[in-house]
């Protein structure tokens, strides 16, 4: 920026990792210039229009190696760029859903539209986009070969401790703080959505429930995020809402973290919530001023209500956390969405300046093994409601050999 | 500036965003290597053309194509649009969409449209009129920004709400050519959001409540709100700072709506340009105070050398950036709309007469079978990105060419396309 | 090695090659010599000559510019062993690289030989203008790496000797310590006896047995304590020399880079000094150029929002649409796509497959 007189530019362009900027920006390169470079070549390419020859550009630029997985919607392969066989890329190949008499369906909309926009070591690049034949949308994804978050929960044999959550957390929090300032909405963290890299980090993945937000009077859906990770607002049918619900659902990731097991894991949308209500306390006008208000608010017996649980009760559940990341995470949990912390205050906690250190990428514990991967692309854990339900949007590298 | 950088890994930037030179020969390109298929499809279909031929005297246009001259006869008289009548054509579909998105209960959103727009424009970029005519494309681009602008309604009801008689099946046709087109970014960066925070902020500094610009911290809000109350007077007398405030945000938001929307101002400028731009012709010592009150006065650099505290750091960035604002106001202010102007709209009538000729026999989405525009697209998209063999397009062509047949015999008499003529989206 | 005295007082009649004085007639002679040429001359001659600056050796047919101050005492009778140390000692300060910097043994043993065909040629004055120009173009290239080893090598002598005191030290506090517990257990034994000895005087004799196993018992107790004791000192010595080890490793990391002269050094990558960790990883939140974020705006149209509890209650936040419209209000304002952009396509143009050079260029500049 010639006209600058601040010698501080903004670190977001620095700190992207450059293989995201290296394609990325091949692609920028490919809008402007690409007509122009064409038009230096000797022989036009008559028999295409323009646009199917940049898309071709696109799509010779990448190998499919191999199949890593399919599902009912999208087929996953592992792939590389022609130029560079030791590039790794995952090639998800949309099918058309022949359900779906809508065109493109919106959960692919909103995976391209907001990847398009976000680059970020802690969200999952989307590199290219291109079309192959019978109208397929490949996209070309980072490959992340060290399965994700719920893999290493679940794993007996892996053993991690407070210092591991500390890093997987800033990670995580980071991705979505990320997205917050860009104004995008995730509504679908989990611990199988937060994907590993091959150098240990964490990277958010599947955008199908994305969206922008901010805008007054604009209602947004109820029916996202999957239940276990759902805030109470939505439970309870909230229209209007903030980046609080993501942060609800982080702090029920951090929480499994540390339990090893789902911490609220709710049958229904009405057990969840008072599954909630018996964890964190019931929720009512005197700790969430009109939540009597929203529209699916289910008044509870007075006899059965459990008073707001207090810093005690988390020190107490979580003592791996210990008394500062306690702190964190009931910030994160807070039942009243605005006295929940923000993506961007829970990074300034002091629990990631405190002993003990997070671990260092390449120290993280990881998953050895192979896993199928059929399951991850068709199943979507705990989410029966909404017009997403058969949504498959799972991407999973963990069938690598 | 950081608010900079963060627009620069925005999509609209990265790939949308051109030189007035890029831009003209981006579409040069376009228009030749269509005006190029149109003709060898044509060639193709020689039954379709004499009928054509002898009634073209309407509207001949020797010598604008030249390159063609030395081949054969036959494609000299095959009359193709030039990009400037690709582009009247194509922001005349614009401007429906604006009425389309209108006929609809509610309304559609102003940024659904707006975006549907952008669509088009992008579009065309690299897809040709010739190829594509913009009467399909266009609802199914305002489809698409329903969705990717999270206004969605099912395909039945959009379709049902189109004038006319058009089946969800016609609209949805060419979605995958569109997204493709569109190089798969559907985020559109506008100037609307931009333009609430300005006047959010021109209302705090009226009420004396605005904080100092980061980089001017000898700003008070007391001070602020004395400047704002001795700027030079509205164009149009106001009762009130708030009163002009909410006038020129009025205003302003209309040139958005229209103006910026109909020109290649999103090509060119960046939202918050295009705002400011649209603001500077709507108050021009208002929104001039503004930008002063974040680039410092006018200042001068040349005072002298060692009394560099009193420069203006932003000195530079604000020089470049007047002149950028002049520029997109000046081109904001060119626009006038093509139906209120019975000048344009004759040219346009010749342009639609002119399509009818060298319109692409093989094009996809101006026919009702998106079973069969499938087909070529994916004949297109084979894995080689190799030209489809040539027993294929034959066979393809054959087709077109009885298909065109049959449709100049039905709607033979209809030679302007119904809509143009009563101006009317569809029929 | 020979003392000084020995050399001094070696031969009655050796004398002076410039003033022919001999040690006869002056038994307090000393011999000097320069390690430009090595000549010998005593010192009185070194005063004469030399004191008012640099002149010439006075030796016949000998050219050298001497200077007073590099004139030392002579360590060897030898004069041709003595300009050999010399040089050894030269070169090793230089080509002062270590066994750990080498890929291999073999690389490793390539070097030392190397290192001794060097001080060979310039003690056999064999190639001595390419030898010392080597040498020279080392010196300059890996200045840093030689002054590391340097360090190391003194920290290594300095730390032998230390270790060497500490562990004295910790012999006499660990031998004190034995005595004093020593003298400690048989005063508790004594005392112990006595009061036993007392309670069975007074108590009665079915007692007796308990009594004496119970002092047993207090005995056994203490010894134990003692043995975990002296295993927590050695396991703290373990420690603290494991601690030691690791300090001097993080200083080798420092060091090498390859070098044109030798072969076979182990890449090693710098040591990336320990950061404190940044929850925002290099990001600068919340930073803005063009405006100054408030909490509120007045805006008639947002003042119904302002007023609905249900809005609120499911977390809707004005103050996120305050910041995304301010930011978009501005994102982009110093972007001028006429330049930007026709500087990317040139750039692109000039290299049209997009190195990652470019491409960043293209998406940062």
């Amino acid at each position: 920026m010639a006209a600058s007189p601040f010698t501080s530019r903004s670190p977001s362009m620095t700190v992207a990792s450059p293989n995201t900027l290296r394609l990325r920006a091949s692609a920028a390169q490919n809008g402007v210039v690409g007509a122009t470079q064409a038009s230096s070549t000797p022989t036009l390419n008559a028999g295409q229009e323009l646009t199917e020859q940049l898309n071709a550009d696109v799509r010779q630029r990448y190998v499919k190696d191999k199949k890593l997985g399919e599902g009912t919607y999208a087929v996953v392969y592992l792939g590389h760029l022609r130029e560079d066989p030791s590039s790794f890329v995952a090639i998800k190949k949309i099918k058309v859903n022949a359900e779906y008499k809508d065109g493109l369906t919106m959960d692919a909309i909103r995976e391209v539209k907001y990847l398009q926009e976000l680059s970020h070591p802690n969200v999952i690049a989307l590199h290219d986009v291109f079309s192959s034949k019978d109208q397929n949308l490949n996209l070309v994804l980072e490959f992340l070969p060290r399965g994700d978050l719920e893999m290493l929960i679940k794993d007996g044999d892996i053993q991690y401790g407070a210092a591991d959550i500390k890093a997987w957390m800033g990670m995580l929090i980071r991705g979505v703080w990320f997205c917050h300032e860009n104004f995008v909405l995730h509504r679908d963290i989990k611990p199988n959505n937060l994907l590993i890299a091959s150098d240990g980090e964490v990277k958010l993945a599947d955008f199908g429930l994305a969206r922008s937000f901010a805008d007054p009077y604009l209602n947004m859906t109820h029916q996202v995020i999957t239940r276990w990770y759902r805030p109470p607002e939505l439970l309870y049918g909230a229209r209007q809402y903030s980046g609080a619900v993501d942060v609800w659902s982080m702090g029920m990731v951090f929480a499994e973290l540390l339990l090893r097991v789902p911490f609220v894991a709710g049958n229904t949308d009405l057990d969840q919530i008072s599954k909630i209500s018996d964890a964190f306390g019931t929720p009512a006008e005197e700790n969430w001023p009109g939540v009597t208000q929203l529209p699916n608010y289910i008044p509870t017996d007075p006899a059965h209500a459990v008073p707001l649980q207090g810093r005690d009760f988390f020190l107490r559940q979580f003592p791996t956390a210990g008394p500062v990341g306690a702190d964190l995470l009931m910030s994160m949990c807070a039942l009243d969405p605005r006295k929940r912390t923000t993506a961007y205050q829970a990074l300034c906690h002091n629990w990631w300046t405190m002993d003990p250190q997070p671990t260092r990428n390449e120290d993280l514990p990881r998953k050895m093994g192979t896993k199928k991967m059929g399951d991850d692309l068709s199943r979507r854990g705990g989410d029966d409601d909404g017009p997403f339900k058969n949504a498959a949007r799972q991407l999973d590298f963990g069938a690598m050999k | 500036m950081i608010e900079d950088d963060i627009y620069r890994t925005s999509s609209q930037f990265r790939l949308w965003s051109y030189t007035e030179a890029s831009l003209k020969e981006l579409r040069a390109k376009t228009n030749a290597i269509a005006s190029e298929r149109a003709r060898t499809a044509i060639r193709r279909a020689p039954s379709a053309q004499p009928s054509a031929t002898s009634s073209a005297a309407g509207t001949p246009q020797p010598g604008s194509d030249g390159e063609t001259k030395k081949t054969e006869e036959k494609a000299k008289e095959i009359d193709c649009l030039t990009p400037e009548e690709e582009l009247v054509f194509v922001r005349y579909y614009c401007e429906k969409t604006l009425e389309l998105g209108e006929t609809y209960k509610p309304p559609l959103p102003t940024m659904v449209r707006a975006t549907a727009i952008q669509y088009l424009r992008r579009f065309y970029l690299t897809n040709s009129p010739m190829t594509h005519h913009p009467k399909s494309i266009m609802a199914c681009a305002l489809f698409l920004a329903t969705k990717t602008d999270n206004y969605y309604m099912s395909l039945r009801q959009f379709a049902e709400g189109i004038p006319g008689n058009t089946t969800a099946e016609e609209v949805i046709s060419p979605e995958f050519l569109i997204m493709q087109g569109l190089r798969f970014t559907f985020d559109v960066r506008h100037p609307f959001r931009g333009l609430e925070g300005g006047i959010m902020e021109l209302s705090a500094i009226a009420q004396g409540q605005a904080p100092p610009a980061p980089h001017l911290p000898n700003q008070s809000p007391q001070q602020l709100l004395q400047q704002i109350q001795s700027i030079a007077p509205p164009p149009v007398a106001c009762s009130s700072i708030a009163d002009r405030i909410a006038r020129a945000h009025g205003t302003t938001r209309e040139t958005l709506k229209s103006a910026a929307q109909m020109t290649d101002a999103y090509f060119l400028y960046t939202p918050s340009q295009i705002w400011l731009s649209a603001f500077l012709l709507a108050d021009r010592p208002l929104a001039e105070f503004y930008l002063d009150t974040k680039l410092g006065g006018p200042l001068t650099q040349t005072t002298s050398t060692d009394q560099s505290d009193l420069q203006n750091p932003l000195y530079e960035l604000r020089v470049k950036l007047l002149n950028v604002l002049t520029e997109c106001s000046a081109l904001l202010n060119s626009y006038t709309p093509l139906s209120s102007d019975p000048d344009q709209m004759k040219g346009l009538k010749r342009i639609a007469k002119k399509l009818f000729y060298c319109q692409n026999p093989e094009g996809k989405g101006t026919k009702r079978d998106s079973a069969q525009s499938q087909a070529v697209a994916a004949a297109a998209a084979t894995d080689s990105g190799q030209v489809t063999s040539e027993s294929e397009s034959e066979r393809l062509a054959k087709k077109r060419k009885l298909e065109l047949e049959q449709k100049l015999k039905t709607n033979g008499s209809d030679i302007f396309g119904p809509e143009l003529a009563t101006g009317r989206p569809k029929e | 090695m020979a003392s000084k005295d020995d050399l001094d007082h070696r031969d009655e009649d050796e004398v002076c090659p410039v003033c022919k004085s001999s040690r006869y007639l002056n038994p307090n002679m000393r011999f000097l010599i320069n390690p430009e040429c090595y000549h010998k001359m005593c010192e009185s001659c070194v005063d004469r000559i030399f004191s008012s600056g640099p002149s010439n050796c006075p030796v016949a047919g000998c050219r050298k510019t001497l200077r007073k101050n590099k004139f030392r005492a002579q360590t060897f009778e030898d004069i041709g062993v003595e300009r050999e140390v010399d040089i050894r000692r030269r070169v090793m300060h230089i080509l002062n690289r270590r066994e750990e910097e080498f890929d291999s043994k073999r690389a490793y043993d390539d070097f030392l030989e190397q290192r001794e065909e060097m001080i060979a040629n310039l003690v056999s004055r064999i190639d001595v203008a390419k030898t010392e120009a080597q040498l020279q173009k080392y010196a300059s290239e890996n200045m840093q790496s030689i002054r590391t080893n340097q360090a190391l090598e003194e920290q290594e002598a300095s730390s032998f000797q230390a270790r060497m005191t500490q562990e004295q030290e910790e012999a006499r506090l660990r031998r004190q310590l034995a005595r004093e517990q020593l003298e400690n257990e048989r005063r508790e034994i004594q005392a112990s006896r006595e009061d036993m000895l007392n309670r069975l005087a007074a108590g009665s004799s079915a007692d007796a047995a308990a009594i004496a196993r119970e002092g047993h018992k207090v005995l056994l107790k203490k010894s134990s304590a003692r043995r975990s004791e002296e295993d927590r000192i050695r396991q703290k010595q373990a420690a603290l020399r494991s601690e030691m080890k690791r300090g001097a490793g993080a200083g080798e990391l420092a060091g090498p880079s390859d070098s044109g002269l030798i072969k076979g050094l182990r890449k090693i990558k710098t040591p990336e000094p320990e950061k404190p960790y940044d929850p925002f990883m290099g990001y600068v939140p919340e930073k803005r150029d063009y405006y100054t974020l408030q909490s509120s705006y007045p805006s008639t149209y947002l003042d119904r929002i302002r007023n609905d509890t249900r809005m609120a209650a499911g977390g809707y936040d004005l103050k996120e649409y305050y910041s995304r419209t301010m930011l978009e209000a501005f994102a982009g304002l110093g972007c001028f796509i006429g330049e930007e952009v026709s500087r990317r396509d040139a750039g692109a143009e000039v290299k049209p497959a997009a190195t990652a050079g470019a491409a960043m260029a293209a998406g940062g500049e």
